[in-house]
């Protein structure tokens, strides 16, 4: 069964229509990556998921129930972290939870082991200080740590790793990859580094829609080519290299090899040297992420 | 006089206990904290000072005291 | 209800460690002391002034203060306590859908209509203790200095003012169910008295006017009774329910 399923879900706010027919799903235990640029979309989706939105169109089902824009009972089973978590400074982070607990019914014993459990996880077990003086990275281990409180089915984290520095991504990943253990997390992001490192499934989101939406394994599969780039020491021998390889393209300077086989590289090695070319720089560039997801978008 | 004086007690010692609290708490919370929601530190100190004794903290609190 | 219990909590805590409840119980113990100390200085300041006003040829007679000089300081004095309440908690609602602090919790289960009413029973009890405990020392001075029991109906008129002071709180929540802002909210209450206050004017309706709750002069004087409260007391208690009532659609439709 899938945890979520989103369909055909679009949303104006007046004449801007923000999505436009975004439809994917997540099956369980998978960690899934929502990839998109800055306003594709990615927070609208998670908040009409959440209920915080009142969608123009399509059905979103958590764990088989219907959301209902308010008071919306799937919530139960979701754990949510927002793009900028917001709590309150007067209190410390194992109140915090408390309160989180008890709102979602758990009895106090309960919360009591889920916090200092989850504190572990996230390395806040010895901080013993008010919320109002933590930093970025600490907002955002308590955020997860919330998150996670009612062991919930469905994790959503929105960009959970974009203000952050290289460890204190790092650090998040490591407790993404830890959580996803116990539940399946939807994580959006535009970092694909983070993706390819953790996601099991992906979803590009450009305009409003889903681009597209598949397993890693898939994405692994478009990858296969390589190309060649070489950069000359010359510009005048441009035309030279050209005339004898017609499939090399010219892009920022560079030329480009697309398709490029270990022949073609030790042929076109073969020819600089016979015809004593200078060169400052040749590459093999695997494709990655970054070039399907631009191919995606059509850039 | 002395007896007048006498009579008045029993209202001025708690009232300017309250309102010397209430002044020491403004005055300590304004040194402890660099930014006000509105104004700065040598507004927040004339205003709390010289506003007629409960009135300049409680305006203090209002309008110049960050939200945590 | 466990999401109400456990909100409830909450705001207890916050007021009590942002300072709130502290300061604003400091506000009625001062104007509870206020009312009975400026009732005992009036003669002082007229002995003072009495020279220069019989140079104007102005005579005073001997001022003789009771109770009652104290009670009605009470009534000039509650509204400025209550406004300063009033400021306090305008943006209690507001603060919190700006700031987004209540979408962790609201994603988690929390009803919209439990933080509508916790919020408001936490405002409901800071402001029936602070009341009563300005009630209680003015009336432990005016007894001390005078004497009580030439005043009536103390206990009754200052019930009125805790109704009136529960209108201008359903105000708050109301306000909030829709405004972007505390000053928002607060104008809209500012708005809410100076309508009651425009129609006061009109004397046919002025007894069924929640204004009405805060004459309490007469009331002290023996010149109403409590009967002649009755129909602003229940229109009053009224308009606070639907108030409460309207704000829980209105905030569930809210965009948090």
């Amino acid at each position: 069964m899938n945890v979520l399923e989103v369909r055909e879900v679009s949303k104006s706010f007046g004449s801007k229509k923000v999505l436009g027919g975004v439809s994917f799903s997540v099956p369980e235990n998978c960690v899934f990556g929502f990839i998109g640029r800055n306003g594709a979309g990615k927070t609208t989706t998670m908040r009409a998921v959440l209920g915080l939105l009142e969608t123009d169109g399509g059905e979103i089902d958590v764990c088989g129930q219907r959301v209902s824009y308010g008071n919306t009972p799937t919530n139960g089973c979701i754990g949510y972290l927002p793009d900028v978590p917001e709590f309150y400074g007067y209190m410390n982070a194992r109140e915090y939870l408390a309160l989180c607990g008890r709102i979602t019914g758990m009895d106090s014993g309960d919360v009591r082991k889920r916090s200092s459990e989850l504190l572990e996880l996230v390395g806040l077990d010895k901080e013993n200080h008010r919320i109002k003086g933590y930093s970025r990275g600490m907002k955002q281990r308590l955020g997860i740590a919330q998150a996670l409180i009612n062991r919930p089915k469905l994790l959503i984290l929105d960009e959970p790793t974009s203000a952050l520095d290289p460890v204190g991504r790092k650090e998040i990943l490591d407790i993404i990859s830890a959580a996803k253990e116990q539940t399946s997390v939807i994580f959006s992001t535009h970092i694909l580094s983070d993706v390819e490192r953790i996601c099991s499934r992906v979803a590009f989101l450009e305009g409003g829609r889903t681009a597209f939406e598949g397993g890693i394994d898939e994405i692994r599969a478009m990858k296969g080519d390589t190309a060649l780039e070489l950069s000359l020491a010359r510009s005048s021998d441009t035309d030279r290299v050209k005339a004898a390889f017609p499939a090399a393209e010219l892009i920022d300077g560079k030329l480009v090899f697309p398709k490029a086989s270990d022949r073609d590289c030790s042929e076109l090695m073969a020819f600089l040297a016979a015809q004593n070319i200078p060169i400052t720089r040749l590459e093999r560039h695997e494709s990655d992420l970054e070039d399907i997801f631009m191919e995606v978008i059509g850039k | 006089m002395n007896t007048e004086i006498r009579e008045y007690l029993p209202l001025l010692i708690p009232l300017v206990i309250v309102q010397f609290s209430l002044l020491g708490y403004s005055l300590f919370h304004i040194f402890r904290h660099k930014s006000y929601k509105h104004g700065n530190r040598a507004i927040w100190l004339v205003v709390v000072l010289v506003g007629m004794n409960f009135i300049g903290p409680i305006l203090y609190f209002i309008f110049g005291r960050e939200e945590e | 209800m466990k999401g109400f219990i456990a909100f409830f909590e909450k705001e207890v805590r916050e007021l009590v460690r942002t300072k709130r409840l502290l300061i604003l119980l400091a506000v009625f113990v001062i104007v509870g002391i206020m009312d009975p100390a400026v009732a005992k200085l009036t003669p002082k300041l007229f002995e003072l002034m009495a020279d220069d006003l019989s140079e104007q040829g102005i005579v005073l007679g001997e001022v003789k203060v009771t109770a009652l000089d104290s009670w009605t300081q009470f009534v000039k004095n509650m509204p400025m306590a209550l406004i300063v309440l009033l400021i306090m908690f305008g943006g209690i609602y507001t603060s919190e859908y700006t700031k987004g602090t209540l979408i962790p919790l609201l994603t988690k289960g929390l009803s919209r209509s439990s933080v509508v009413l916790s919020k408001l029973a936490a405002m409901l009890l800071t402001w029936s203790a602070g009341l009563w405990l300005c009630y209680g020392i003015t009336y432990f001075y005016s007894d001390w200095y005078w004497d009580n029991s030439a005043v009536n109906r103390l206990g009754f008129a200052c019930f009125c003012w805790w109704l009136f002071g529960v209108l201008m709180i359903c105000c708050i929540v109301f306000f909030s169910s829709f405004s972007g802002s505390g000053a928002q909210v607060l104008l809209g209450c500012g708005a809410v008295y100076f309508a009651m206050t425009m129609a006061g004017m009109y004397s046919k309706a002025k007894e069924y006017l929640p204004t009405r709750l805060c004459d309490s002069v007469p009331l002290y004087k023996g010149e109403l009774v409590p009967s002649d409260y009755t129909a602003a007391a229940v229109i009053t208690a009224a308009i606070s329910a639907v108030l409460v009532l309207a704000a829980l659609p209105l905030t569930h439709r809210r965009q948090v």
